[in-house]
């Protein structure tokens, strides 16, 4: 009978630890999503070189982004009734989307992506956004077959309280790209502050 | 073929006409819905005239395709009823979806027109919408304010889960404890 309890308790013993362990892994990191550097700000606007040629518009089908290992596919955003971008569906991880009123990816003018960088199961699509860097690249596939290929100029934060539309949203005269999520600090009870928001330009197509 | 003209020439005032040159944007206020209730269905559903973009100024390229004509088909497209003719749609790399280019005249009028493609075989017929904004070179209707793309749930410690984990550790040291005691007294495991 000792012998039994003991094997037991020891097989209880060994369940909780494994279990313990496991739940306080599971129940979030304690990290937070990484966020830009002040160094990989926005470049001045005399500094814009010059893009590749542009693209004739095509919609995107997927984008990857290969330094933070981010390959999804892009569904089409269109807007809230507050005429905020509307976002894709939080439960799918993988997933980003594009504004679909807009310009499209590798045309002249400024293409907008977005994505989650978190859900209520844990890190998303652009969770690691804010990592990268200066000269990265970004690639899209579009319908017609083709790739647009982007180079990043600069990653900033905003906070949403004084967000800069003009900035990033508005019209460009050469093609470039916004890829934006979540980010700027977070607080439990209203959430994000703010968003990550990446700029590029086309620098490529193949 | 014109179907009919959300914003007439005649129903935009040189009042409109300024605030968009001034804002940037190309569309009015009282224009803005609808052409964001004409982007939204369009979506990748087979069988339609997918049009990108779906807004554009005078002046602009939009690229038309669609699934319906099958794989590896052509279609005749058409897009009169803007004033830009008749254009070809040729089987692309992407899924073999029929894909065609055409540019809106500097003439064109705001509003809403109707573009078609006859499929190259079995006469099918899809159609698609194209709204003709007011602006300048770029002007289209741009999203405004910061985007909610995160919950946090990647952040902070679930309390339910970590309250469970602590729980279970607990079980696990007394479980560990009283083993050691046992063993100690040379109860023998």
């Amino acid at each position: 009978m000792r012998r039994i309890g003991n094997s037991a308790i020891a097989t209880v013993t060994v369940v909780a630890l494994c279990s313990g362990v496991w739940l306080l892994r599971s129940a979030g990191s304690e990290q937070p999503p990484p966020q830009p550097a002040a160094a990989e700000g926005r470049p001045d606007p005399g500094e814009e070189r010059l893009s590749a040629p542009a693209l004739p518009p095509s919609p995107p089908t997927r984008i990857r982004i290969p330094s933070i290992r981010v390959n999804a596919p892009l569904m089409g955003l269109g807007l809230t009734p507050s005429g905020s971008l509307d976002v894709p569906p939080s439960r799918e991880k993988n997933l980003a989307g594009w504004y679909e009123a807009g310009t499209t990816p590798g045309e002249s003018g400024t293409a907008i992506v977005a994505g989650h960088v978190d859900n209520t199961e844990g890190p998303a699509v652009f969770y690691d956004l804010g990592a990268l860097r200066k000269g990265s690249i970004i690639e899209v596939d579009r319908r017609d077959g083709g790739v647009a290929v982007f180079t990043v100029d600069a990653i900033e934060v905003y906070q949403a309280t004084n967000f800069p539309d003009k900035k990033v949203y508005g019209a460009a005269r050469r093609p470039e790209l916004r890829v934006i999520t979540c980010g700027g600090g977070y607080s439990r009870s209203t959430g994000y502050q703010g968003n990550v928001v990446v700029f590029a330009h086309l620098t490529g197509s193949r | 073929m014109r179907r009919h003209a959300r914003l007439s020439a005649g129903a935009v005032t040189g009042a409109a006409l300024a605030v968009a040159a001034v804002s940037g944007l190309a569309v009015p206020a009282y224009g803005a819905e609808d052409a964001v209730a004409a982007v939204r269905p369009s979506g990748s559903a087979t069988g339609t005239l997918e049009v990108y973009p779906s807004s554009v100024v005078p002046g602009g390229h939009v690229s038309v395709n669609t699934k319906a004509c099958g794989t590896k088909a052509s279609a005749a497209g058409d897009a009169s009823a803007v004033g830009a003719g008749a254009f070809p749609l040729a089987p692309s790399a992407h899924e073999g979806d029929a894909i065609g280019q055409f540019r809106v005249p500097e003439s064109a009028q705001p509003g809403t027109y109707e573009i078609v493609a006859d499929c190259a075989a079995g006469g099918r017929r899809v159609k698609g919408d194209l709204i003709v904004a007011l602006g300048s070179a770029q002007g289209q209707l741009q999203p405004r304010g910061s985007v909610k793309t995160g919950v946090g749930g990647a952040l902070g410690a679930d309390p339910v889960r970590t309250a469970a984990g602590v729980a279970a550790l607990a079980v696990a040291a007394a479980g560990g404890t009283w083993l050691l005691h046992r063993r100690a007294r040379g109860d023998g495991i």
